[in-house]
């Protein structure tokens, strides 16, 4: 039996990381992020009347970066979200780093800018080259109605109709309305709640009511952020290819994105007591707790992808089996295999055992290898699409893939992953490590699983 | 008057609240004791290492149970649907690469031969079902289904003595002591 927690084993004024500590860590990416995104922003924008393969290319690299530090974030708004709504006692002491990865989600806006460029969006939403030229269709033939339906209606080519059916959700105005709804509904929760939460550590009567206040307001929250995860993945990813859809995406999304912000979460606590944080508060017990979290959304992720494989496979309906067609062709199938065995299959089989979940070096490992699956599997979701959308751009030649533009997959990796790392760590230093005076910070740090 | 001798199961005490019944389950463990047990009508969290419990076998008998259903269902799709029988269904090749449509049937089986394993692992463990307990015999004992907390300690055990186990129950607190032999 260990020691037993005790308020006096909590200092009053709570734990800070110094900002000296991740200073050069802190300055080195953002240096990277800020003048990556500069460069990169500017490459993208322009030349949307003269499409080239490389900006294409890079196009995809940038959406791709994007989204999996996206679905990071999300993720880290989920768990703060849960822990509030389900009134969680374990996770009090990790509270903090489940907001602090979900307050990078509003940030992460900077690097979504490109997305709205419309030289970035002529590669990645055809529909939305439709819809202008439709637009254009209509005023060339002197229409009354210059609208994106009207033209389509008129033009009546091939999959015009498709689109005329579902421009009540696919249309230029919805679709950058939404983008802004985004980080304006879900931004404002996860701001809020930990809002509530920061401002308990400095209060001289902390109490219940802001533990109340963010059950409360997690209560909708929640649903905000199932439809904000839901919808970007159908707008940013699933919009790729405007043929194609899927009921299950959004949960496919979120089964990803809750998997690996556990992961990065598990890896800040345990780098965070290797530096000597943290240690009064959260033990093997909280790594297990995480540990376990991690196991079952490794199943889940299976579960989920699987199914999602299956009906289709099953099925065969021509419309909906483009996907996976382009995915289990050539060097793509690969890829499919890898995910099955090595996003499933070997961290189901390692995570089984309870006593590595508590083993700390061990669990950096596999969340590094989860976070290094979770990127393949981004990969898979998007990249494939590229061959196809930029070919057929830039010279009507649909291919299957691009030679070397894995090169900017990674560059854009980095860039936006140093901007996820210098607001993650910005989050992190600018308040106390855990709330010190939540009302259940002893029945977590006394935690017994 | 009757003079058989019973047989002798153990010592039976009473404990007034869950936290007096885990300080006294970490004194018995110090003690030394291995046949012993807590009684109580709800869990206590922690209870198991108070009484220094090791972990169960049982996790790994369900991963061999699962691993047994996982087998089976391969066995039993592949040998079926591609060997003996290959059945073109919905224009999918009978070799394989029909694997996914098993996946159903090997994720079903593994959590049915894990469960069964879980259920008659754990009855084995226990040895239930069994029709009688000799603790049964004690009038106090049925109090531990509403608002008693009890520890037994098992004549069987080798630490066991009828006055050293008696003196060590109530020096940790343990109130109406009753030595429970065997009806009849």
């Amino acid at each position: 039996m260990g020691h037993r927690v005790t308020s006096a084993d909590i200092p009053a004024n709570g734990e800070q990381l110094p900002k000296s500590k991740v200073g050069l860590v802190m300055m080195v990416c953002g240096a990277v992020a800020l003048a990556g995104l500069i460069a990169s922003a500017f490459f993208l924008w322009g030349g949307a009347d003269k499409p080239t393969e490389l900006r294409g290319n890079f196009a995809f690299s940038w959406l791709f970066a994007v989204f999996y530090f996206f679905t990071i974030a999300l993720g880290g708004c989920f768990w703060t979200l849960l822990h509030n709504v389900s009134n969680s006692g374990w996770g009090t002491s990790v509270r903090r780093l489940m907001e602090n990865v979900g307050f990078v989600f509003p940030f992460m806006f900077v690097f979504a800018i490109p997305l709205l460029f419309p030289s970035v969006q002529t590669y990645l939403f055809e529909w939305m080259t439709e819809h202008k030229t439709a637009i254009q269709y209509a005023k060339d033939h002197g229409l009354e109605d210059t609208s994106a339906v009207a033209g389509l209606e008129a033009r009546a080519a091939k999959h015009d109709g498709m689109l005329i059916a579902k421009n009540w959700y696919l249309s230029l105005e919805f679709w950058h309305a939404r983008f802004v709804i985004f980080f304006l509904g879900l931004g404002f929760v996860i701001w809020k709640l930990r809002k509530l939460s920061v401002d308990q550590d400095t209060c001289s009567s902390p109490g219940t009511t802001r533990l109340f206040k963010a059950r409360a307001m997690s209560s909708w929250g929640i649903a905000v952020f199932a439809v904000t995860l839901t919808f970007i993945a159908v707008d940013w990813v699933m919009g790729l290819d405007y043929t194609w859809f899927s009921t299950m995406w959004g949960v496919y999304i979120f089964a990803g994105s809750a998997l690996n912000s556990m992961a990065v979460i598990l890896i800040a606590s345990i780098l965070l007591r290797k530096a000597g944080f943290l240690k009064n508060v959260v033990t093997k017990e909280h790594d297990h707790i995480m540990g376990k979290l991690i196991f079952a959304f490794t199943i889940f992720w299976a579960y989920i992808s699987f199914s999602q494989f299956f009906l289709y496979w099953y099925a065969n309906v021509t419309e909906e089996t483009r996907y996976f067609i382009l995915r289990n062709t050539e060097c793509w199938n690969i890829l499919s295999y890898v995910l099955v065995f090595g996003h499933f299959g070997a961290p189901f089989l390692l995570l089984l055992r309870s006593d590595l979940k508590k083993k700390n070096n061990f669990m950096i490992a596999i969340a590094g290898y989860l976070l290094f699956m979770h990127f393949l599997d981004v990969y898979h979701m998007i990249i494939p699409e590229r061959g196809p959308s930029v070919g057929n751009v830039v010279s009507h030649d649909p291919k299957l893939w691009m030679g070397g533009a894995w090169i900017g997959d990674l560059i854009a990796f980095v860039i936006v992953g140093c901007g996820f790392v210098f607001f993650l760590l910005r989050n992190i230093t600018s308040v106390s490590l855990y709330p010190h005076r939540d009302p259940r910070i002893l029945e977590s740090a006394n935690v017994h699983n | 008057m009757s003079t058989t001798v019973k047989r002798v199961y153990g010592y039976l005490a009473e404990f007034e609240s869950a936290s007096k019944l885990y300080k006294a389950a970490e004194k018995v463990r110090d003690a030394g004791f291995q046949k012993w047990d807590c009684h109580s009508s709800y869990p206590i969290h922690g209870l198991d290492d108070a009484m220094g419990i090791k972990r169960s076998v049982l996790p790994y008998f369900v991963f061999f149970g699962g691993l047994t259903g996982f087998l089976t269902a391969i066995s039993l799709a592949y040998i079926t649907q591609v060997e003996i029988y290959p059945t073109v269904v919905q224009g999918k090749p009978a070799n394989i690469f029909t694997i996914p449509a098993f996946f159903p049937i090997m994720f079903e089986l593994t959590v049915l031969f894990s469960g069964f394993t879980v259920l008659f692992g754990l009855l084995g463990l226990m040895q239930l079902p069994r029709l009688n307990h000799p603790l049964f015999a004690s009038k106090q004992f049925a109090r531990a289904t509403d608002d008693g907390f009890f520890i037994s300690i098992e004549a069987r055990d080798p630490k066991f003595s009828a006055e050293g186990t008696k003196a060590l129950l109530n020096e940790i607190g343990g109130a109406n002591i009753e030595l429970v032999e065997d009806e009849n």
